[in-house]
């Protein structure tokens, strides 16, 4: 390596640059690439910023002349956004508790304990993994609308409206997540199990394992859940639109695609009500990035 | 929480105690799996497995939600495979897939393998390549439609500079599908990066040194070497991209509601206008379970696949 590069340096300015020649191709590649994908959303910034007269003027106008906030206390107003939020957060936080809860408990079942018919209900619900949500909304919808004892359902689930058009309904196929699952059993079963054992020597029982030394140090994996529980639930559209008829129980992504439809060409009020869709998304995949990565290889088996 | 060793010692000293018994049957293996399975198997169990089989009884059956479901046999799978619309939405998924998929997955592999070097900014140009991802379909959907919109979008205008006349992309039955298609690339290359990262930290470095060494070009390096001893990612990106495709849902509602003239509309589209639309969960369920098997073939595959990779 050093013989190469004082042979460059010697050979005059043309090598140098020949030399450069990959690695400045790569950069120009690289950021004309990065510029089309953060194109759309600086896009959307600058047109939720400006007066009208600059959206449809003759020319492209990126930073406008004066800002126009106005877009978004219209947006604010014309959406209920609080409303959006208060739900959207709700939906979320229960989403991203239980399938934490829920998701390590059962990892530590699988990774720990031994039982009867272990592997048979392991394997089903790794079978299941392989079952995307759009392809049973038909029977989950039926299960939400003829739940019993909800929204005047008998206990046959006959006579109401089930738990359709309620919050309860949007969060209900959120409570577990298959992944989940199987990432915390994955991050368990590399614990060590010395730590283990050596506190139930000193009298600590099982459950109490599970609390005070499996759940404290499984941090790293806990982030990784509750990002992606998150970002599904956040983001989630099909579901909710298919539970909820409401304006007061839309979600935010929800209250969008309507908003949409609703103004048409109002494109400053969309763009601006699109930006606080998506920045506390985006603020939080800043904070949490680390934890996207170390799951993201499983991120296309979502379940 | 639990009995501390000494108390437990003296009950034991005291012979049967109904409190050891308790305390064993609590602590015991199979009581605590039981405890931390049963909600979890119950909700997976109603969502997952139950729809599967239930999904299957309807699609046997003409069903529209105000009176039992009846028995028609293979009546709506006829229709899925005979009627102009629904079998049109089959061919569409598929072209889609066809259209957005080779392009999208070398285009990950080339910025990944790119990005798989150490120079300045890469943490940050990753960043911005996964961004499309963090955004929500909706929100995504909402910026193209504007991006798109014929009369002052930011494509006819860039379009306009080249000299080509205003196109009107989502409401072109000849441009509507590959509208999608670039908004799905765009969409789906941060996700389909990070796993070729991933697998990119596998091949050993010191085989492309030896090749580099050897007097091969990066280019050559990339597609006789990298790209081979990648094939095993590569197949399972496709894959999942693919599927990923079978259940685009929002994008379709948000930008062209499977118009002009049925050209964008695909299966998940069509099972979504049945049911909610005309409300013949049969029909929807037969379709359901025909991309159902679809996904299956292409899981499977994808984990034999991944076997093969973690055996080699």
């Amino acid at each position: 390596m050093a013989n190469q590069s004082m042979r460059r340096r010697s050979q005059g300015s043309f090598a140098v640059w020949e030399a450069r020649l990959p690695l400045i191709l790569t950069y120009v590649f690289l950021i004309a690439g990065a510029f089309v994908m953060v194109m759309p959303f600086a896009w959307m910034v600058s047109t939720s910023v400006k007066p009208d007269r600059e959206i449809f003027g003759d020319t492209i106008r990126w930073i406008p002349t004066e800002l126009d906030l106005q877009n978004y206390t219209d947006a604010f107003e014309q959406t209920n956004m609080p409303r959006l939020f208060v739900n959207t957060v709700a939906v979320t936080a229960v989403a991203v508790a239980s399938q934490v809860l829920l998701g390590s408990m059962a990892g530590y079942a699988f990774a720990r304990l031994q039982f009867r018919g272990k592997m048979l209900i392991f394997f089903a619900l790794l079978t299941t993994m392989m079952v995307p949500f759009e392809v049973l909304i038909i029977p989950v919808f039926l299960l939400i609308r003829f739940f019993p004892l909800a929204g005047g359902n008998d206990l046959l689930g006959q006579g109401g409206t089930g738990l359709i058009n309620t919050l309860g309904g949007v969060m209900f196929p959120n409570f577990v997540s298959v992944f989940g699952v199987f990432l915390f059993r994955q991050f368990y079963l590399g614990f060590p199990k010395e730590i283990e054992e050596a506190a139930i020597v000193d009298g600590c029982s099982r459950i109490g394992v599970y609390w005070r030394i499996l759940v404290p140090n499984s941090k790293p994996v806990m982030g990784t859940m509750a990002l992606f529980a998150f970002l599904w639930s956040w983001n989630d559209f099909l579901w909710p639109l298919v539970v909820v008829k409401e304006d007061s129980l839309k979600t935010i992504q929800l209250g969008l695609s309507v908003f949409d439809q609703e103004q048409g060409t109002a494109w400053a009020e969309l763009m601006a009500a699109s930006v606080m869709a998506v920045v506390p998304v985006i603020i939080l995949y800043i904070f949490l990035q680390r934890f996207l990565v170390s799951g993201g290889l499983t991120s296309g088996l979502k379940g | 929480m639990s009995l501390a060793v000494s108390e437990r010692v003296a009950i034991k000293a005291e012979g049967v105690d109904w409190r050891d018994r308790i305390y064993r049957f609590y602590n015991s293996q199979a009581f605590v799996a039981f405890l931390f399975l049963l909600i979890p198997v119950l909700l997976l169990a109603a969502l997952k497995i139950w729809p599967v089989f239930y999904n299957l009884y309807l699609s046997f059956t003409r069903y529209e939600l105000f009176e039992p479901p009846r028995f028609v046999g293979l009546k709506n799978y006829k229709y899925v495979f005979t009627n102009k619309t629904a079998f049109q939405s089959i061919i569409n998924t598929l072209l889609f897939t066809i259209e957005a998929v080779p392009i999208g997955t070398a285009l990950a592999l080339i910025i990944a393998k790119l990005l798989d070097q150490s120079i300045r900014g890469r943490v940050f140009l990753r960043t911005l390549y996964y961004l499309p991802v963090v955004s929500s379909v909706v929100v995504s959907a909402m910026i193209w439609r504007w991006i798109y919109s014929p009369q002052h979008g930011l494509l006819n205008f860039f379009l306009g500079l080249l000299g080509i006349p205003p196109q009107h992309w989502l409401n072109d039955p000849n441009l509507a599908l590959i509208s999608l298609v670039i908004v799905t690339i765009w969409g789906s290359i941060g996700s389909n990066m990070v796993i070729f990262l991933a697998g990119l930290q596998d091949i050993p470095r010191d085989v492309i040194e030896a090749a580099r060494v050897d007097g091969a070009s990066s280019l050559q390096n990339f597609l006789l070497i990298t790209v081979p001893l990648m094939r095993p990612v590569i197949l399972f990106v496709v894959v999942t991209f693919t599927i990923s495709i079978f259940r685009n849902f929002g994008l379709i509602f948000m930008l062209t509601q499977g118009g002009p003239f049925n050209r964008t509309n695909t299966m998940v589209w069509e099972v979504y206008q049945n049911v909610f639309g005309y409300l013949r969960l049969g029909r929807g369920a037969a379709l359901s379970v025909v991309m159902l098997i679809i996904v299956l073939i292409l899981t499977l595959i994808s984990f034999r696949v991944l076997r093969e990779r973690q055996g080699a």
